[in-house]
């Protein structure tokens, strides 16, 4: 069963004169269980759209969604049970206590009163907000309050996580405690799907990736196929010494020099054996998710 | 209710006991401001062969439990809109009309911390009062409670801002709580008014909350809990289809 299965799923919205803009167009994908999943694409792609129908939040107007085989739009409740979600917005109720909040969105997702508190103060621990239990939110830093939300969403460790741009705004050492979160709770079994504007964060965390342009997915796939895709199939290589006898089929490129690939290991060594203590530096240059994400969405 | 339900509901009480001032000590204050001046100025005056100081007392708990079983739900629910706070109802599986109910629940508990506090303040001007029908003034209460909550939950999915929210009060909740016969009785309206003012819902609450209290009634006791119930039932269809529209988009 996949833990999530997207299929055909079109959201439009009305704009002025009757007209309607296409945020989703028959978007599909498929996120086996277990796994870490990216969302990728550019602003006003149509990411959250996509997110909050995948939450139960809004309707599709066509498509379906399920959840652990659960139907988002006809089983909504039994769907919901199974997902947290942490919203793109940092919103919260400002006047209760860190605790309070994590204590009623607990029971609201259906935690039994005597479970609350042990759940609590795990999560606590988890995004080292230990010392935070009774401050109102108010007082929390924008970071505490980005670890408040995705508190709120794993307090009471659902089976999928959706995140929804989670380190959009936050420094850097939260954003690595935030990978550093994603990957123990993917250990522990969360099935996780997540959309981000940094590439470099998908690239690190995500077996799979979806492309997302103009409401459209534009790649899908593992990260290392489409790197293998996109990569210029070469081994590029300096030299100390350039006046020497090339292999054939090697070109200059600027200070590098190409060869061509046929079988990566093969042609590595030849490289090697032909050019030895000549030999300055040596690489295969995969393209990175950068990369292919701007050609891509330049297209 | 369920575990998901309570959850809800306590958030909610919670959320109007952080800002008690505001919800509980207000209301509290304005009706004993009321209940003082009447006691004074109507001092030993009756209406239609009841003590008017108690009139007008019962009538005034019955305003409060509607005023603040009303503004509980409404009130919260377009401020989590307008700060976004609504997502976390939105994200939770709780069906729409368990939602409604939390609210509807929540604010019937805000109107009896009121309604309480309030009458045990209040009743050393009413010397001699006494609860004549205790289930009928409680069960009217309680539906009041439930049925102006549920009429909070729909104002407050429908409506945008707080500027609506005023205009509500001014042109709906005002004349309905001024015609419902608070502060006289039916019976000294001209005709047709005093038939007219039986199909203001409200007048069957206050009736009923009023019968329960001091046995007087401007219109068949029966008849207020019919009404009563009628009504209530309608609001719950009516918040159940709008909470299904407005909680999903």
């Amino acid at each position: 069963m996949k833990a999530l299965d997207v299929s055909d799923v079109t959201k439009t919205f009305k704009v002025k004169q009757g007209s309607r803009i296409i945020a989703n167009d028959k978007i599909s994908l498929k996120i086996d269980e277990g796994k870490i999943y990216g969302l990728l694409g550019p602003n006003g792609a149509g990411k959250s759209t996509l997110i909050n129908i995948i939450s139960g939040i809004m309707l599709p107007d066509h498509g379906t969604l399920t959840v652990f085989g659960k139907n988002i739009v006809t089983q909504t409740v039994e769907a919901k049970k199974m997902m947290g979600v942490v919203p793109q917005e940092i919103v919260t109720e400002l006047a209760f206590t860190v605790q309070e909040i994590l204590h009623y969105n607990a029971g609201m997702y259906g935690v039994p009163f005597g479970e609350r508190a042990k759940l609590i103060t795990q999560v606590l621990s988890d995004l080292e907000l230990e010392d935070k239990r009774n401050e109102r939110a108010r007082n929390l830093s924008g970071g505490m309050k980005r670890r408040l939300m995705i508190a709120k969403a794993i307090v009471r460790r659902p089976r999928f996580l959706i995140l929804d741009e989670p380190t959009s705004g936050v420094d850097v050492a939260l954003r690595q405690k935030t990978w550093e979160l994603v990957r123990r709770m993917n250990k522990e079994g969360m099935t996780i799907l997540f959309t981000t504007h940094y590439i470099e964060e998908a690239e690190r965390l995500c077996e799979e990736i979806s492309l997302i342009n103009h409401g459209r997915v534009i790649k899908e796939g593992r990260v290392s196929d489409i790197q293998r895709e996109f990569s210029e199939n070469v081994v590029a290589f300096e030299l100390f010494d350039l006046n020497v006898a090339h292999l054939a089929g090697v070109a200059a490129d600027g200070k590098e020099f190409h060869l061509p690939i046929t079988e990566l290991d093969k042609d590595m060594s030849s490289v090697i054996r032909h050019y030895g203590s000549n030999l300055k530096s040596i690489k295969n240059e995969a393209a990175s998710l950068e990369q292919i994400f701007l050609k891509l969405t330049s297209q | 209710m369920t575990t998901y339900m309570w959850a809800l509901f306590a958030r909610e009480v919670k959320r109007f006991q952080k800002i008690w001032f505001d919800t509980v000590a207000t209301p509290i204050v304005s009706t004993v401001l009321y209940l003082a001046i009447f006691s004074v100025v109507a001092a030993g005056r009756t209406v239609a062969g009841a003590d008017y100081t108690a009139f007008v007392y019962t009538g005034l708990l019955g305003m409060m439990m509607v005023n603040s079983s009303f503004s509980n739900p409404a009130f919260a629910l377009i401020l989590s809109k307008n700060v976004g706070t609504i997502v976390d109802i939105q994200l939770a599986p709780i069906a729409p009309w368990k939602v409604g109910i939390a609210y509807a629940m929540a604010a019937f508990t805000r109107g009896l911390f009121t309604v309480v506090i309030a009458a045990l303040i209040t009743i050393w001007f009413i010397p001699g009062i006494a609860l004549m029908h205790v289930l009928v003034f409680v069960a009217a209460m309680f539906i009041t409670g439930l049925e102006f909550g549920m009429l909070g939950v729909i104002i407050g999915l429908l409506i945008k801002n707080f500027e609506s929210f005023t205009l509500v009060m001014t042109f709906i909740m005002q004349p309905m709580i001024f015609l419902a016969g608070i502060f006289y009785p039916l019976s000294s309206l001209p005709a047709p008014w005093d038939y007219l003012s039986l199909f203001n819902p409200l007048h069957h609450n206050i009736n009923l909350i009023r019968y329960g209290m001091i046995g007087y009634a401007d219109a068949s006791p029966l008849l207020s809990f019919a009404v009563m119930l009628s009504i209530s039932a309608i609001l719950f269809i009516v918040m159940n289809r709008i909470a299904v529209r407005s909680l999903k988009q």
